[in-house]
């Protein structure tokens, strides 16, 4: 079967799919795609199923040889992606053949970028799932030397999907936590109202973010018996500086959650370089759970918008800027209900 | 500050933890009888799982509710749990059946155990008698948490209710013994600690190759037997399969 040799890859990358649920009573979170969209998006793209693996690359690229006819696709935060150094679109079916290179620049817009194969990517499912979890030691792990192996050999290149507009939204929901009471009412309407500005301590298992009304202080002390933690939530360490928990977090912790990121909205959490500023919206659960519908509606639909590309490469880097400036706008519309 | 009491020990508290998730707070300390509500809650739940619940996590004073919302309707898990929970005093309920107690060897001191002396100067005990009584108790696992299969274990007495370092150790290896708060951690995985380390076990409830990943369940219960170094390197982790508890 053909796959991807990997020549060289960047820190951080691993092979994603949905993740593992119901082992998180063990001591085993979930993990899967910190970007559930961008996956979504590449299967959809080259009609992959719903549990196919990508390879997820954290900001810097890498390069890669084709061991036979392959047809691939990227997604997530944009990267320069060449094929024996031509430059090719982003967000659509590429075919190589048998010794082609394949060169995956940084990440522009975003932090987590997606190779996607034909099939997926075959490595070993580990507890139900292949992804990755570099720190359980479990799963394949994508290094120099290391061959993904496709689950299919070819396929019919130049389908693809439009830019989407998640890059560039501001404002994310996020629903109080069970721990919110431990922090005094100013507190919580400091949280409420803060702008937050992303630090560069983040990987899989959690952005550290930066408010603009100073360190989050509870009365009770910043330590409550360890329970299970959601991804999303919103942690205060005993800095008084909150952490957004995504995929790879701990499955137990033991500081108190103010609040819990939606679901609807962690992968553009996710995808926030460093030095992002950003405002949370407080909303229900019935608002969270609404968002989550029809985020599930739009992932739903993505297989029927795959279509031909219209654009030569070369209008692509315009075609992104369109669309990154009509999503500030798009982003404060989905308010919830 | 809210009274204690009334905090400590029940009537259990629902939380919302996201659009997806129900956290069935049964306390908010460590306790027996609350991790013992938690326990039965748990295995009640699995018993009978609601359609659309993904997963229970049963932690020291909570379960976990994972659930997919727009498959079961928050507010209609809500009164099934609120229903359930109504059902019994959970706080009073048997342990659940099927637990299972584990022999589990242990180098205590030296190298294996850098920070016995420590540890039992903190208790006021000799390191021997520090030793007997912390091999001496059958402790019960409160939760498996913080890394894959790391076991939280309680039943010690009030003698090792002693602080947390404040500093962290970078790395200590899997099958460290580590106590702090009353509490034993073993972890199956490297992993950072302020804990105290006082033995090293070959015991893993981990290994992700085996057809039974986890060995220990939440509930399941643990004697530690002091070992030489010889004898440890003999131990077999696959082969240990633990006893069941009527």
């Amino acid at each position: 079967m053909s796959g991807l040799e990997i020549m060289e890859i960047g820190a951080g990358a691993t092979v994603q799919d949905r993740g593992r649920a119901g082992w998180q009573r063990y001591g085993v979170t979930a993990g899967g795609a910190v970007d559930m969209v961008a996956l979504a998006e590449g299967q959809a793209i080259l009609g992959n199923g719903r549990d196919d693996a990508a390879l997820e690359l954290a900001v810097m690229g890498g390069r890669f040889r084709a061991t036979g006819p392959l047809l691939v696709a990227g997604s997530g935060a944009d990267m320069p992606l060449k094929v024996n150094g031509a430059a090719q679109t982003w967000r659509a079916g590429v075919a190589l053949e048998a010794g082609d290179e394949l060169t995956l620049g940084p990440a522009r817009g975003g932090v987590y970028g997606y190779l996607h194969v034909a099939g997926g990517i075959r490595s070993p499912v580990v507890l139900g799932a292949r992804s990755t979890h570099l720190r359980a030691g479990l799963g394949l792990v994508p290094e120099a030397g290391v061959t993904l192996e496709a689950g299919r050999s070819g396929g019919t290149p130049g389908q693809g999907l439009p830019a989407p507009d998640y890059f560039s939204r501001r404002s994310l929901r996020a629903m109080w936590g069970p721990q919110s009471a431990v922090f005094p009412e100013e507190v919580r309407a400091g949280f409420a109202a803060a702008t937050f500005r992303v630090t560069s301590q983040r990987d899989r298992q959690g952005v550290r973010l930066e408010p603009d009304c100073g360190p989050l202080e509870s009365a009770e002390g910043l330590t409550i018996v360890s329970d299970a933690v959601v991804l999303g939530d919103v942690q205060v360490t005993g800095d008084g500086q909150p952490a957004v928990l995504l995929a790879d977090r701990q499955p137990t912790g033991g500081y108190p959650r103010i609040a819990t990121v939606i679901g609807a909205d962690i992968h553009v959490l996710a995808q926030m370089p460093a030095g992002t500023r950003f405002r949370l919206e407080m909303v229900s659960r019935d608002a969270a759970v609404a968002a989550l519908g029809r985020l599930r509606a739009e992932i739903a639909a993505l297989p029927g918008r795959v279509a031909p590309l219209r654009r030569d490469p070369h209008d692509m880097d315009d075609l992104l800027a369109h669309t990154l400036i009509g999503g500030v706008v798009r982003g404060d519309e989905d308010d919830g209900d | 500050m809210t009274d204690p009491v009334r905090r400590e020990f029940g009537p259990p508290v629902l939380h919302d933890a996201g659009e997806a998730g129900l956290l069935v707070a049964f306390g908010t300390v460590y306790d027996p009888a609350i991790n013992r509500a938690v326990m039965a809650f748990d295995a009640a739940l699995r018993a009978e799982m609601p359609a659309g619940v993904i997963e229970t996590v049963p932690t020291i004073a909570s379960v976990l509710i994972r659930y997919d919302p727009l498959e079961l309707e928050p507010g209609r898990l809500r009164a099934t749990v609120e229903e359930r929970l109504a059902a019994r005093d959970w706080y009073d309920a048997p342990p659940p059946p099927g637990r299972r107690l584990w022999r589990v060897p242990a180098v205590y001191g030296g190298a294996a155990g850098p920070d016995l002396a420590e540890a039992a100067d903190l208790a006021g005990l000799s390191e021997e008698q520090l030793v007997e009584d912390h091999a001496g108790a059958r402790l019960s696992v409160l939760m498996l948490g913080f890394a894959p299969g790391c076991a939280y274990l309680g039943g010690l007495g009030a003698a090792w209710d002693m602080p947390r370092r404040t500093g962290i150790a970078p790395e200590v290896p899997a099958g460290s013994v580590l106590v702090a708060i009353r509490q034993t951690v073993l972890p199956s995985t490297p992993m950072p600690t302020g804990w105290r380390r006082i033995a090293t076990s070959p015991f893993r409830s981990f290994d992700p190759g085996s057809e039974r990943p986890f060995l220990l369940a939440p509930g399941d219960e643990i004697r530690f037997e002091p070992v030489s170094e010889a004898e440890a390197a003999r131990f077999d982790p696959a082969a240990a399969r633990g006893e069941v508890l009527e």
